[in-house]
């Protein structure tokens, strides 16, 4: 969304311009849309704030609208933080995922299954992987079919069922858990870090 | 003399380590509570950023540098008690609104149940002598 505010004089563009490269400088490191989303709601406010001063020149309004906004680092530091806990996410951290699925949670019903939900496939991803990894070890360790069709993960031998790819399994429950993982936490990020609808 | 000058530093090491005992309460006292305000506001109505700040501090006269509203609005954006809009227009400046969810109702009516409890309780301890 880009939009241009409409200042007058020279010196107050200069003071605007200033605003916006520290913006940009200490928001470098967030995505696009979020660090666009960050600098064009501080810039309203900026803007709002400029207006509504009684000072006489332009350029003192927004002087003085900057000071009442705090010092950059108060407000931005804690704002880039938590718009990484969402991207921190998305790469998998597990930290940033407990914290996200604990945030979910607070925001209701709905949000309470869908936290099992992805629970629930993270717990997968993470005995599938350890399963994998064990079975190089220990051959009886993986997916059991019985004659009946019902599969179990297994961690011992069981009669009268079939081993699943006994030879491949280590490998592909090692790529299968991590494309698991990595999947989850994308549509986590995603979800923890939904940017703002326009109207 | 020696115990003037005593009784002198003693009353300077008071001081500074209540002012900053003071300068660490302060901020942790005014990060609850603004959120509290803030979910107060926006059970009468939607509201972006600069409004929002300058309502607070109209009525609560808390001095609040402006900028330090957006980490708690993103916070409680981000479990869930309130959501954004951006509402743009040709003429004046866009605004993201601010509004309060189910859940955020939910979450400030718990907030005011527990504020009326423990207030009047500090109330009675503040004024016992």
């Amino acid at each position: 969304m880009k939009v241009t505010f409409p200042i007058e004089s020279t010196l107050a563009q200069k003071v605007w311009n200033s605003f916006e490269r520290e913006l940009d400088h200490k928001l470098r490191a967030l995505p696009d849309l979020a660090r666009e989303e960050v600098k064009l709601e501080l810039l309203s406010h900026l803007y709002d704030s400029a207006s509504a001063d009684s000072a006489v020149l332009e350029e003192e309004r927004f002087i003085n609208a900057i000071d009442r906004l705090g010092a950059p680092g108060d407000y931005l530091e804690p704002l880039v933080e938590e718009i990484f806990l969402a991207q921190g996410t998305s790469k998998g951290h597990p930290s940033a995922v407990l914290r996200s699925l604990l945030a979910i949670t607070r925001k209701g019903i709905w949000h309470l299954a869908l936290t099992a939900l992805f629970g629930f496939g993270y717990v997968v991803a993470i005995i599938v992987f350890i399963m994998a990894v064990m079975h190089v070890g220990d051959p009886d360790v993986g997916v059991w079919l019985s004659p009946n069709g019902s599969v179990s993960f297994s961690f011992e031998f069981q009669p009268n069922a079939t081993q699943w790819m006994p030879e491949s399994f280590s490998a592909m429950g090692i790529a299968a858990s991590v494309a698991l993982y990595w999947l989850l936490s994308q549509m986590l990020g995603r979800l923890i870090g939904k940017p703002s609808r326009d109207k | 003399m020696a115990a003037r000058l005593e009784s002198f530093f003693g009353f300077i090491a008071v001081t500074t380590s209540s002012d900053q005992m003071i300068d660490r309460w302060i901020p942790q006292f005014k990060k609850g509570l603004l959120e509290f305000i803030i979910l107060l506001k926006l059970q009468e109505g939607t509201s972006y950023g600069y409004e929002l700040a300058i309502e607070i501090m109209k009525l609560t006269s808390i001095e609040l540098a402006e900028g330090t509203l957006y980490p708690l609005l993103n916070r409680l954006k981000r479990d869930g008690l309130v959501t954004t809009t951006w509402q743009t227009s040709e003429v004046g400046t866009p605004r993201k609104y601010y509004e309060i969810t189910a859940s955020g109702t939910e979450t400030l009516e718990k907030m005011k149940d527990y504020w009326t409890s423990t207030h009047t309780a500090v109330l009675k301890m503040v004024t016992a002598k």
